[in-house]
């Protein structure tokens, strides 16, 4: 009986399986003939479960299963590194915003106000007398505003790192009392990075009482890097402009500038 | 609008906004001043002293906030002041 399954070619198990069943069919007939060995009947007891349960193929599939496992745990872990990094790229675009405006405070970028520019520079700065740049003076009101603004010195020739002072005047025509709030412009873009004012009387509110006219100082300096600067080599004239809208009581307007 | 040209970003004032004179009490200060610019084609350098006596007259009048001239970048007068007190102090 065991010939013709030599002839297919069974594996190893398959033998033990075959030869399991046929030492069961040689204990039937045993029992048949009434012999039921006990070395047999031992036999079978000591053959593992995993001999008698395993069918043909079994090997293979459990292969391709640990490889679909492994599959899973790498597709897995890829997709958290993916999630991770999805993660970390939108947490950079929140965070570039403060980093991106420290750098252009620290390195001027873009006309942003230099930190740390401050009072000690007032101090310490040294006039440069060969440069002599003309500042303009503008004056401008909003149309529904009825002051009459106007400045009190159409230029004057300063050199940077000096302080300069100058003279606006406002007033009130009419019978009631008008707020007004300024704000200021400086031209050429680039230079207004160089003008700076210590005190002046924008962007707060300036009240003005029924027929009164006021002095309006703006005490300003240009910074001494100005002379440095190859951008500003041919800018000789700087024109600063000032603009008065009416504000409304108790208006909060916030101020410029990154406080 | 261009988001790439160059804008103009106004600054808050480092020391804030002047008191209002309401009552012209550095009036006299600030026309010398404006005389002595006139004079002299508007040449800011040239009177610096009168500048100055402007913003004394402010300080006293409690219509700016009290410092020390060299912080608001007179130093130059100060010392050159000084030199002449030391000066008339030892002659």
């Amino acid at each position: 009986m065991l010939l013709p399954l030599l002839l297919r070619g069974c594996t190893a198990k398959h033998y033990i399986q075959q030869a399991l069943s046929s030492t069961r069919l040689c204990v039937n007939c045993c029992n048949i003939r009434g012999l039921a060995t006990s070395s047999v009947q031992l036999f079978l007891r000591r053959t593992p479960q995993r001999f008698l349960n395993q069918s043909r193929g079994a090997k293979t599939h459990k292969r391709k299963q640990s490889q679909e496992d492994d599959w899973k745990k790498k597709n897995k872990t890829v997709l958290t590194y993916i999630a991770a990094a999805g993660v970390g790229m939108i947490g950079m675009s929140y965070a570039a915003v403060p980093l991106y405006r420290l750098y252009c405070q620290a390195t001027g970028l873009g006309g942003t106000a230099v930190a740390g520019h401050g009072t000690e520079q007032v101090e310490t700065m040294k006039p440069i007398r060969e440069r002599i740049i003309k500042v303009t003076f503008n004056a401008d009101t909003h149309a529904s505003m009825q002051w009459n603004f106007r400045p009190q010195q159409s230029e004057i020739y300063v050199v940077p790192g000096e302080t300069a002072l100058a003279f606006y005047k406002a007033k009130n025509p009419t019978g009631k009392p008008v707020i007004g709030i300024s704000t200021y412009n400086v031209v050429p873009f680039d230079a207004g990075q160089y003008f700076n004012k210590i005190q002046c009387f924008c962007f707060e509110e300036q009240r003005l009482n029924p027929h009164e006219e006021v002095d309006m100082p703006v005490f300003f300096y240009i910074d001494p890097e100005f002379d440095e600067d190859p951008r500003m080599a041919r800018v000789d004239n700087i024109i600063l402009s000032y603009t008065f809208f009416e504000a409304k009581e108790g208006q909060q307007l916030p101020i410029p500038g990154y406080i | 609008m261009n988001f790439g040209t160059k804008t103009f970003r106004p600054r808050a004032p480092d020391k804030g906004a002047f008191p209002l004179d309401h009552f012209g009490e550095c009036k006299s200060f600030k026309e010398i001043y404006m005389r002595c610019l006139r004079d002299n084609h508007f040449d800011n350098s040239c009177c610096r002293i009168e500048s100055k006596e402007y913003l004394e007259c402010r300080m006293d009048r409690q219509l700016m906030a009290k410092e020390p001239l060299e912080k608001l970048g007179f130093k130059d007068l100060e010392d050159s002041t000084e030199e002449n007190e030391t000066k008339y102090n030892l002659g």
